[in-house]
């Protein structure tokens, strides 16, 4: 249940990348995200999945990165898709209107469908 | 000026304010302050013919000014120039290599500073120019607003849903967690979500007995357990189960301009956090006590249908003789008891006892009896000798405050002869021509002490017509609603009145006269009775 201490790890697929992440979505997490997600977006990358299957927990300053992203995808007509979500995180981004602009899938490939 | 000229004019305005309407629009929608920045440089260029336009942010007096559009890196040197007051501030240059340099007050008591260069065709600035740029420095104050205005809410959305997270948090956590039977897992989640509800950097659950450091949990995983400790930003609480308390401690509250103050709203949570994990240890005491209180109910029944075998579901018949019996525990274990033998020469042994208390331990005590019985007269034996082996068997198997009273009777069939032993029981009736006679000759009850005072034993004659009726005190002293007891004079009367032919309608009719006494009162105590009568 503990989570250890946050990283990630990046895929490049054909047209987007799936960052995977690992840990407390926090200050430092949603940082390290955001940074990724940028890096690749600078090179053109406007489709992102996140797969969340070895992060259960997410604070509200994590949350906010996760919006700049989306925010900036929304300007460019990328997309952002979830995928793994726990449900207690899956609950929060729903109260938080993430969803409204960003997908959720239940699996990696069910995200890469999406795109 | 002539019309040529006034026209040109009119036309240049009238394309200024529909860049003004359309910049408002472009720059009210900005996500981020660097975007905001350079599309106004980018809407001023396009006005001005101007390539050369730097911008400047300063958050309040306090602060420094901040580059937000730097097209020429000279333009720093400027920055002594730019004014930061009430009031609009715009300097003119002719020979300079900026023509303008501007600093504009916001509402929220920012600034922004302004650093012009030369116009492409290098003309000077004109009138209708300095009428331009007023114009759009109040595009830029008015976007401005909007901007933040735009973000202020955004901020608020932002905040009240968080505010929900937290509460649908909160009540989902005290769920989860009071449906988790492993303390470990509980405390774990509820620490997890109290860091995370609250936006701290991490935090620690000591369990502390006796003043002493009994177990600790952390979250995240890498958190360093001294920062935390130790930290000038945190918030604890604590709560106490069973003598041992458990001491929440977050520290170091997040924020995306680094860390923060908890506020008073962390603290309710953080309490929040701590009583549900209270209620949920709780919870998982009484389920753990739940179990065994299941467990042993288990095997109290064992017990129960163990001893209801020892209890004979069917007597023997005895040719020439009627016997009927009952027993009715009051608890699901019961410490009377009960029994007719055939033995080996032909006759036949009864017994009633009766276990001082009642529960598993008088259970226990009639086993032991009915086991040691059955053991000595396998084989030849006397009464009194079978009574002090009993006496020291229970008197070893039991505590002090336990002991039996039996009354133990051979029954001659042919003859009608019965050696009978009462062991401190209750005298046993007996109807010898139409009178009561109570039997009493034996000793003391079994287990009560380890000397034994030598048993006696005697003898009766059981005649066609007479009858004897063994019974144990829950008879006698069954209770109406009034406290009032069935009595040993009832019991007499009902004994020597009541004759019916079968034994078995005796002892119904006598359930039947104790009910009428009782009426609903709840059974306090075993109900056992043997009823025998010699027919011819």
């Amino acid at each position: 249940m503990m989570s250890s201490e946050f990283n990630l790890v990046t895929e490049a697929k054909d047209n987007c990348i799936v960052i995977n992440t690992t840990g407390y979505i926090n200050n430092i997490g949603g940082q390290k995200i955001v940074d990724e997600f940028y890096k690749h977006n600078s090179n053109g990358i406007n489709n992102v999945v996140l797969n969340l299957a070895n992060s259960n927990v997410v604070n509200s300053i994590g949350i906010s990165f996760l919006i700049e992203i989306i925010e900036k995808l929304n300007q460019s007509s990328g997309k952002l898709i979830f995928t793994n979500l726990d449900p207690s995180i899956e609950k929060t981004f729903t109260i938080m209107g993430l969803f409204q602009f960003a997908k959720k899938a239940d699996n990696l490939e069910e995200a890469l469908k999406y795109l | 000026m002539n019309i040529v000229e006034y026209n040109n004019i009119i036309d240049k305005l009238s394309v200024h304010v529909k860049s003004f309407q359309e910049g408002f629009s472009l720059l009210s929608k900005s996500s981020t302050l660097k975007e905001f920045g350079t599309d106004f440089c980018r809407i001023l260029r396009g006005n001005f013919f101007i390539s050369d336009v730097n911008l400047f942010f300063k958050g309040n007096d306090t602060t420094e000014w901040k580059s937000v559009v730097v097209h020429n890196e000279k333009c720093y040197e400027c920055l002594p120039y730019l004014k930061p007051s009430p009031e609009v501030h715009i300097e003119y240059f002719s020979e300079n290599e900026f023509s303008i340099i501007a600093t504009l007050p916001s509402t929220d008591g920012s600034f922004w500073g302004l650093v012009i260069g030369r116009k492409i065709d290098k003309s000077e600035i004109t009138e209708i120019d300095k009428i331009t740029l007023q114009m759009f420095l109040q595009l830029l104050d008015n976007a401005y607003q909007s901007f933040t205005n735009q973000k202020k809410e955004k901020q608020l959305i932002f905040s009240l849903n968080h505010r929900v997270v937290q509460l649908n948090s909160l009540i989902d956590t005290g769920i989860e967690i009071s449906k988790l039977h492993k303390t470990a897992s509980l405390l774990e989640l509820s620490l997890e979500r109290a860091v995370a509800l609250t936006n701290a950097s991490s935090g620690v659950l000591q369990i502390i007995s006796e003043n002493i450091i009994v177990s600790e949990i952390g979250f995240p995983g890498n958190f360093d357990r001294e920062k935390v400790l130790s930290s000038k930003n945190k918030i604890d609480t604590s709560v106490e189960f069973q003598n041992i308390k458990y001491l929440f401690t977050l520290s170091e509250k997040e924020s995306r301009n680094g860390i923060i103050a908890f506020d008073q709203t962390d603290e309710i949570l953080l309490q929040a956090f701590a009583r549900q994990v209270l209620a949920a240890l709780e919870n998982e005491h009484l389920h753990s006590e739940a179990i065994d209180k299941e467990r042993m109910h288990q095997e109290i029944e064992m017990a129960a249908t163990i001893q209801r075998k020892i209890i004979p579901q069917h007597l023997p018949e005895i040719e020439g003789y009627d016997l009927a019996g009952i027993n009715i525990p009051s608890l699901e274990i019961g410490g009377d008891y009960y029994d007719v033998t055939k033995l080996k020469d032909g006759r036949y042994l009864l017994i009633i006892a009766d276990v001082s208390g009642k529960g598993v331990a008088s259970g226990l005590l009639v086993n032991t009896l009915n086991a040691s019985l059955n053991a000595y007269v396998e084989n030849d034996f006397m009464l009194t000798e079978v009574a002090d082996r009993l006496n020291k068997i229970i008197y070893k198997a039991s505590t002090p405050e336990k002991y039996i009273t039996g009354f133990i009777a051979i029954l001659d069939p042919l003859t009608g002869t019965i050696e009978y032993l009462n062991a401190g029981h209750n005298p046993i009736f007996y109807a010898n021509n139409g009178k009561l006679k109570k039997l009493d000759k034996g000793g003391l009850a079994f287990g009560m002490l380890d000397f034994a005072f030598p048993y006696e034993s005697a003898r009766i004659q059981l005649y066609p017509g007479e009858k004897i009726l063994f019974y144990t005190d829950g008879i006698t002293e069954a209770m109406d609603s009034e406290d009032e007891e069935y009595s040993d004079q009832r019991l007499e009367s009902f004994f020597l009145s009541e004759n019916p032919a079968k034994a078995k309608s005796f002892i119904e009719n006598l359930m039947a006269d104790i009910k009428t006494h009782t009426k609903n009162t709840p059974q306090s105590d075993d109900i056992t009775a043997l009823y025998l009568s010699r027919n011819r």
